[in-house]
């Protein structure tokens, strides 16, 4: 059935991984994680979720030809349902945020330089534009156009908080690290640099690491 | 992170189970499993064990550190020591959790292991609030967390980083003008 | 897990938050000011209304407006309105602050002690320093308590204990408590992954569709 290690997910533009099904879980499980505790919404992978997608998609496929009430047909719909599980919850999580930072989101969407990988995938991007749409929408015709002309108007990129990228988050290393910058928090303080050993455990602010969540050198957790 | 989502991923953690019955390898998306054999043992995913248990189909065999004696030791190390020792799995407590919940009548002695493990929780999470309040205290930006599993994390997790964030939003009050643009409607 | 109303977090320190109800409610809270210098026909407006509906308020009138009007008629340029440090934000309320903020009760006093505190720093005060200080150290000093107190109780009642916090440090205390809850209830095997409320409930319109 699903033997062979045939999935490719292209990440990170250029290059090509080949991912064999159990890896490609993981990374979904990964995106999972992360995506649940970034306070940001992270870049969107979609060839990942296109490849777990067809690999239930297959799966289900075969399990529909199989005669019901087989052992082997019940642990493989088990796996399959763990797995529509992670996906929705990591979709679902995503979208919590796009309703939560929707003008932020749209804004980087805007000013993103021609090449540079979109965070949204296309569903993502019309939804957002949808929910901005309708948001404006709604304000305008519930309050704002019983306002005077010039109380009419609502900017929504300042009056919805943008994500708080200070916050704090905890992490395991996954990669090795050196001489990150870890910036003072009082004014008697000073900044001091840290090594990230493998498999060590970490709370520090995400700023300071947002570049090893996107590259995939940490994990939140 | 819901507690259930935490479970989640420990069910993915390899138990072994004795079956009985007979079962040719199965090629699951996230990797192959068996074959089975009755009386032979073999390693299954905890959501599998669990399964087959419920349906009367396996045995299940504790890991090897769910035993009153070494879990004795882990809670006296646990006890004496400062920072927070390394605990036999990632997922020790949701591992408990579910197999005595299902798989009592194979676990020797359960409810001493049910309050060594609990023991040993409740020491890490005392400590896990002495640290959160010291960083809190001492206003630090960084910390290390070695050894403390995602389920612990997750009980004080949110409440610590929100915290963290309110008190950082306090102490921008002392630079004005970095962030003094009130918001004009 | 899926809740369908997610409420918006007050913000805190120089930015308030547009939508959160919070926020509003905060900035509704009402300032000592004075007005330095006449404010044609304000009167009505500023609770200051004569027979003459549209009297200006005369300079010097002590006014007490919301935090939000005050902070659209201050200008740090021309002096329309000077603002008064409401009392607990005064050096004699700092000094019992800083021998020990657990004693004091922050609802009773506030109940928006942090958010208040940190937008009178919009307002130039030669004191600012000294307020932003003691609001930090406040906060600092009193979360282990509340860390405590939130983390301890099971199926009680927390009334009680919520009592003598301040709104941004009842959201804190609720965290912790659901922090908490969540866990205990997965420890007596209460908690399983299921479907959303609004899953459960498309599933039932859908139903009912089917139906007609």
């Amino acid at each position: 059935m699903a033997e062979e290690p045939d999935q490719e997910g292209s990440e990170a533009g250029s290059e090509e991984v080949v991912l064999t099904p159990a890896q490609l879980i993981r990374s979904l499980e990964q995106a999972w994680m992360n995506e649940k505790f970034a306070p940001e919404l992270l870049e969107s992978k979609s060839e990942i979720v296109e490849c777990v997608v067809e690999q239930l998609e297959h799966m289900e496929e075969n399990l529909g030809r199989a005669k019901g009430g087989d052992l082997k047909v019940g642990i493989h719909r088990m796996e399959v349902e763990r797995i529509r599980y992670v996906l929705s919850s990591y979709l679902r999580c995503r979208l919590r945020k796009i309703e939560k930072y929707f003008p932020h989101i749209l804004e980087k969407e805007k000013t993103r330089a021609e090449g540079d990988p979109s965070i949204l995938s296309p569903e993502e991007f019309a939804f957002a534009k949808e929910y901005m749409a309708n948001t404006e929408a709604h304000f305008r015709n519930m309050a704002l156009k019983h306002m005077p002309p010039n109380l009419q108007k609502v900017d929504l990129l300042k009056a919805v908080a943008k994500p708080n990228l200070d916050s704090f988050v905890f992490l395991r290393v996954k990669e090795r690290q050196e001489n990150i910058l870890v910036e003072p928090e009082t004014d008697e303080q000073r900044e001091y640099v840290i090594d990230l050993d493998e498999d060590s455990q970490h709370l520090i602010r995400y700023k300071t690491i947002a570049p090893l969540v996107a590259s995939g050198a940490v994990n939140l957790i | 992170m819901d507690p259930a989502e935490v479970e989640f991923l420990a069910e993915q953690e390899l138990v072994t189970v004795i079956p009985n019955f007979s079962l040719d390898r199965i090629y699951l998306i996230g990797g192959d499993l068996g074959p089975f054999n009755p009386g032979l043992p073999v390693q299954v995913p905890l959501w599998l064990a669990i399964n087959l248990k419920q349906r009367q189909k396996c045995r299940l065999i504790a890991p090897e550190w769910m035993d009153v004696e070494k879990l004795e030791q882990i809670r006296d190390q646990e006890r004496k020591e400062d920072t927070f020792t390394p605990m036999p799995s990632p997922y020790y407590m949701e591992l408990t959790k579910l197999l005595l919940n299902y798989a009592v009548d194979n676990i020797p002695k359960a409810d001493e292991i049910r309050t060594l493990v609990k023991d040993t929780w409740d020491t890490r999470i005392a400590k896990l609030r002495l640290s959160a309040d010291s960083f809190v205290r001492q206003q630090e930006a960084h910390a290390r967390l070695d050894n403390l599993t995602l389920m612990e994390i997750n009980t004080t997790g949110a409440f610590l980083t929100q915290a963290l964030d309110h008190m950082y939003k306090l102490r921008t009050n002392l630079q004005p003008g970095e962030s003094a643009q009130s918001q004009d409607f | 897990m899926g809740e369908a109303y997610v409420p918006v977090e007050a913000g805190l320190g120089f930015e308030e938050s547009f939508l959160s109800l919070g926020d509003i409610l905060m900035s509704q809270e009402r300032l000592p000011c004075r007005a330095e210098i006449a404010l044609p026909r304000l009167a009505a407006v500023l609770g200051k209304a004569g027979p003459e509906p549209l009297a200006a308020v005369p300079e010097g009138t002590k006014l007490e407006i919301p935090l939000w009007l005050a902070k659209g008629l201050y200008d740090n340029k021309r002096r329309i309105l000077s603002v008064e440090l409401p009392k607990i934000y005064r050096e004699s309320w700092r000094t019992v602050f800083s021998a020990d903020a657990n004693v004091i009760d922050l609802h009773k006093l506030g109940p928006f002690y942090y958010g208040f505190g940190s937008q009178l720093l919009n307002f130039d005060s030669p004191e600012n320093v000294e307020i932003a200080q003691t609001i930090l150290q406040t906060f600092i000093g009193r979360f282990r308590r509340i860390m405590d107190s939130s983390q301890n109780t099971y199926n009680e009642d927390t009334s009680v204990l919520v009592a003598r916090l301040d709104e941004l440090e009842r959201v804190l205390f609720q965290v912790g408590q659901k922090g908490l809850n969540d866990f205990q209830s997965w420890e007596r095997g209460q908690a399983q992954i299921t479907a959303t409320d609004l899953v459960q409930k498309y599933r039932k319109i859908k139903f009912i569709d089917l139906d007609s």
